[in-house]
């Protein structure tokens, strides 16, 4: 990694793969390191216990790194653009360095389809940015599957020591089928309600669901406020009805809004609108408190489905 | 008194005398979404026109606020700031405190605990 001289003011997303916890401190320690000799602003968001492998590997220079825990930023992974453009932005006029490594094996399936979205987003939120960012991503314990996706939203590669292009990365840009395809449908039990302009209505019913599945006060009222801002932009901009749907088991309880709308921004609501914009409050409200959100559109309308765990992951003690 | 929305908005108005200088106290109560925010901004505009020094909104009386509220609230906020006047908020109860914050609203306008901390400035 000493072709940052060569490159400087461009933009590299690299995917780095790695199967030892030793050629992962050596090459995350390296990318960093080059960057601190450098005076680059220098960030990594990696899951705790990768954090001391490579402050370890860093030794002194450790100091000149922000740290932060993965696990916690990138537990819903719509949270982790907003928070690199935050770094970035502190550090204006200056090239960046930034490791991620928002994917590790105990994801679960909408986490991964999201965390892979995410991926690819970042090819779009920091396209012309004078950033580089690496992502490191365990060969040893994520299925093949999910490595193929990075090898489809990363430009560049690093694997074995060697550097080169992906050449399954698409341009323009493509989100993969696994973070673009249908959703899988809600279960037979799922409640599903239809609604025009009776919003208080639809906050009633989630707030209800809420209370039966068990999900905490302030929880609660977080997923009556995404719901309800979704619901709201079925009013703004549809002359249609939309759909609503609940279901629940004991891990989390989930919303689902339908509707004839189409959200054309693959970053809609992963930007921090400014605080006095006239709009794009609602989709990022809808994404700061949510555990996780899944958005799919197009011509069938758009379907946005909103996750709350019922309990905190253990990961989060 | 003026009902707007569906009923699910009341919002009331009164001119306040202080020992300093009267002040416009708005105060919501109910639910305040898109279906009654142009009613909302009915009603703020046509206090915002007056041009009064200091006009509080007090939340307290509010059990959810959506982004277009919000909206409205800000735009108040935009044309009493270029009128030399000073809007601020009171007594938000939580989630309208946190979504406040989580959309740095209250980077913009002023919020305090009451209406009497409000009018202390």
């Amino acid at each position: 990694m000493t072709e940052s001289a060569a490159t400087a003011g461009a933009f590299r997303h690299v995917g780095f793969f790695y199967r030892t916890a030793k050629e992962y401190a050596t090459t995350v320690a390296g990318f960093l390191g080059a960057g601190v000799a450098a005076g680059e602003p220098a960030f990594a968001a990696v899951p705790a216990g990768n954090v001391s492998l490579i402050a370890d590997a860093l030794g002194a220079d450790a100091r000149h790194v922000e740290f932060a825990d993965m696990m916690e930023l990138g537990r819903n992974p719509a949270w982790i653009i907003p928070r690199v453009l935050g770094f970035a932005a502190r550090h204006a006029g200056r090239r960046i360095r930034y490791v991620g490594e928002p994917i590790w094996a105990a994801r679960r399936p909408a986490e991964l389809r999201e965390a892979t979205r995410h991926e690819a987003l970042v090819n779009v939120a920091f396209a012309g940015a004078d950033a580089e960012i690496l992502c490191p991503y365990d060969t040893a314990q994520l299925a093949p599957a999910v490595i193929a996706d990075a090898r489809r939203t990363h430009p560049l590669l690093v694997a074995d020591g060697d550097h080169g292009t992906s050449p399954e990365y698409a341009e323009p840009f493509r989100l993969p089928s696994s973070c673009s395809q249908s959703l899988p449908g809600p279960p037979q039990a799922a409640m599903i309600h239809t609604y025009r302009t009776d919003l208080s209505r639809v906050r009633a019913l989630v707030r209800q669901h809420t209370t039966e599945a068990g999900l905490p006060g302030p929880r609660a009222t977080d997923l009556v406020l995404a719901v309800s801002e979704v619901a709201a932009n079925t009013l703004r901009h549809t002359p249609s009805a939309g759909t609503l749907t609940i279901w629940h088991d004991l891990d989390e309880i989930i919303c689902e809004i339908h509707d004839d709308g189409v959200i054309t921004d693959p970053l809609a609501g992963r930007r921090r609108p400014a605080p006095d914009a006239h709009g794009g409050h609602g989709l990022w409200l809808v994404y700061q408190v949510c555990d996780l959100v899944e958005l799919r559109s197009g011509s069938t309308g758009t379907t946005i489905r909103m996750h709350m765990a019922i309990r905190p992951s253990p990961a989060l003690g | 008194m003026v009902k707007t929305g569906v009923d699910l908005l009341t919002t009331s108005v009164a001119t306040v005398e202080s020992d300093s200088e009267p002040y416009t106290l708005v105060e919501l109560t109910g639910e305040a979404d898109v279906t009654n925010s142009d009613a909302l901004r009915e009603v703020l505009d046509a206090e915002v026109a007056k041009q009064p020094r200091t006009m509080i909104i007090d939340l307290s009386g509010l059990r959810f606020m959506d982004s277009s509220a919000l909206h409205v609230i800000l735009r108040a906020n935009r044309v009493m700031d270029r009128q030399g006047g000073v809007l601020a908020l009171a007594c938000p109860r939580e989630p309208v405190a946190k979504m406040l914050r989580l959309t740095a609203a209250d980077q913009l306008i002023p919020v305090y605990p009451s209406v009497s901390e409000a009018t202390a400035g």
